[in-house]
């Protein structure tokens, strides 16, 4: 099974087509506003795939959000990409020509976030140059995502956080946090006495691509 | 030297608070453009361009604003943000932030690609309440992911596009054992940056050939 994913607006027909044309596939998905399945350009592209026999899946995307719209557009891409890691034979690939400029550049980010093939199809094809296992959750050992996943959003307090790496010593969860710290993605701050940790806006980053990993797992 | 880079459109609202709310900010590049086919796109952008930079030399800022010839050409603007981006860094300059909020759309996601791959840190305009949103790149060097024998391989396989090199002639061209070779290459298709194809010639053999992307990933200047 070949998915192309394609970001979409009004007025992106071509670039859809473009996409299309180049890039051999057997489902379709378009990404966009709600507003997409009333224009003209949904008409044509809906049309030409009943022509071949298949259907448009259609993943609607609303946030004005730039950092929601990247994980709803992650989220998209996961929920196909799961078959890939399941073993089917699958290939997933994004185009991020469509769409506004958040929706674009949203997508670009969300295809680096999740590694997956991307293109740019407009007037000429551009392969971006996404690295497999380049991916914010390919980089971390298990117990550094462990020790991200326990921390979350809020700050915790430092001897509790030594638990989260699942590690078989104290000295081993502290080589976890230093690890963290010095990659750029925590803080820490003391306050009445006691020291507490906190992701930083990188490390909340890593800590999404890591939940919509998981969520995949647990459903999968 | 502090620097800050932008794409600009028709608002100059868009780049305008980025110069401001940088600290030590000594230097700013943006990079603008318009389709010459549309009159009322290039007068708009001229009067953006004007803008920034009577702000820039209000402020006593160094300024370097950039004319891209297609601002909708996708991968020969990534090409010279990338290679303006690394000039600066050679130059030992600090790239404080890249402000992709304003300009076409291929100019903002081209800034946004460099942005990626060069783990500078990036913000976002909002179109309404011009409120920045820094986007939380993780300062990943993609180009470092690799290792340096593998990007010697991909700068050699650029410099040879035109040839059909099998591994044994990339070996022997850099001089390398063949299993060395092997162990490279198979890193290189399962990164996505090469792939194998059957030797035009000789079917028993297959070619190591660069993917696209491997270009935009190293820059031209690598």
């Amino acid at each position: 099974m070949r998915i192309l994913i394609s970001t979409f607006g009004d007025g992106d027909t071509e670039k859809v087509l473009c996409a299309m044309r180049v890039l051999p596939y057997d489902q379709l998905v378009l990404v966009g506003p709600e507003s997409i399945v009333d224009c003209d350009g949904y008409r044509i592209l809906s049309k030409l795939e009943e022509m071949s026999g298949h259907r448009i899946e259609t993943e609607l995307v609303e946030s004005d959000d730039f950092m929601k719209l990247v994980d709803e557009v992650s989220e998209a891409i996961e929920r196909r990409t799961a078959y890939q890691r399941r073993g089917s034979d699958c290939r997933v690939m994004i185009n991020i020509s469509g769409g506004g400029k958040l929706l674009g550049d949203a997508a670009l980010f969300a295809a680096f976030r999740m590694g997956v093939e991307a293109y740019h199809c407009d007037k000429t094809v551009t392969k971006l140059p996404v690295l497999r296992g380049a991916t914010a959750k390919d980089m971390f050992t298990s117990s550094q995502a462990n020790m991200i996943l326990g921390i979350g959003d809020t700050p915790k307090e430092l001897d509790q956080a030594y638990s989260y790496a699942n590690s078989v010593s104290r000295q081993a969860s502290e080589r976890v946090i230093r690890e963290l710290r010095h990659a750029g993605l925590m803080r820490s701050e003391a306050r009445g006495g006691r020291v507490f940790i906190q992701l930083n806006d990188a490390g909340l980053e890593v800590l999404r691509a890591l939940r919509i990993a998981k969520s995949d797992g647990k459903h999968g | 030297m502090v620097v800050v880079f932008g794409t600009l459109g028709y608002r100059p609202k868009s780049l305008i608070p980025t110069i401001r709310s940088t600290a030590n900010v000594e230097k700013v590049v943006f990079y603008c453009g318009a389709d010459k086919n549309e009159p009322n796109a290039v007068k708009s952008v001229a009067a953006a361009k004007k803008e920034v930079l009577d702000y820039c030399n209000g402020m006593h800022l160094s300024v370097d604003a950039v004319e891209l010839e297609d601002p909708f050409d996708f991968k020969n603007v990534a090409l010279r943000i990338r290679s303006d981006i690394r000039k600066h860094k050679r130059e030992k300059k600090e790239i404080a932030i890249f402000n992709i909020a304003g300009g076409t759309r291929p100019t903002s996601a081209a800034a946004l690609l460099v942005c990626i791959l060069e783990g500078i840190p990036t913000v976002y305009v909002h179109d309404v309440t011009y409120e920045e949103i820094h986007l939380p790149l993780l300062r990943i060097e993609y180009a470092n992911v690799l290792s340096a024998e593998e990007k010697e391989i991909l700068r050699f396989l650029m410099k040879n596009r035109t040839k059909d090199m099998t591994e044994k002639e990339l070996a022997d061209s850099l001089g390398k054992h063949k299993a060395t070779m092997n162990h490279h290459v198979k890193n290189l298709v399962a990164d996505g940056v090469v792939r194998l194809e059957r030797h035009p010639q000789d079917q028993r053999k297959k070619v190591v050939r660069l993917e696209e992307s491997a270009e935009l990933l190293l820059g031209e200047d690598a």
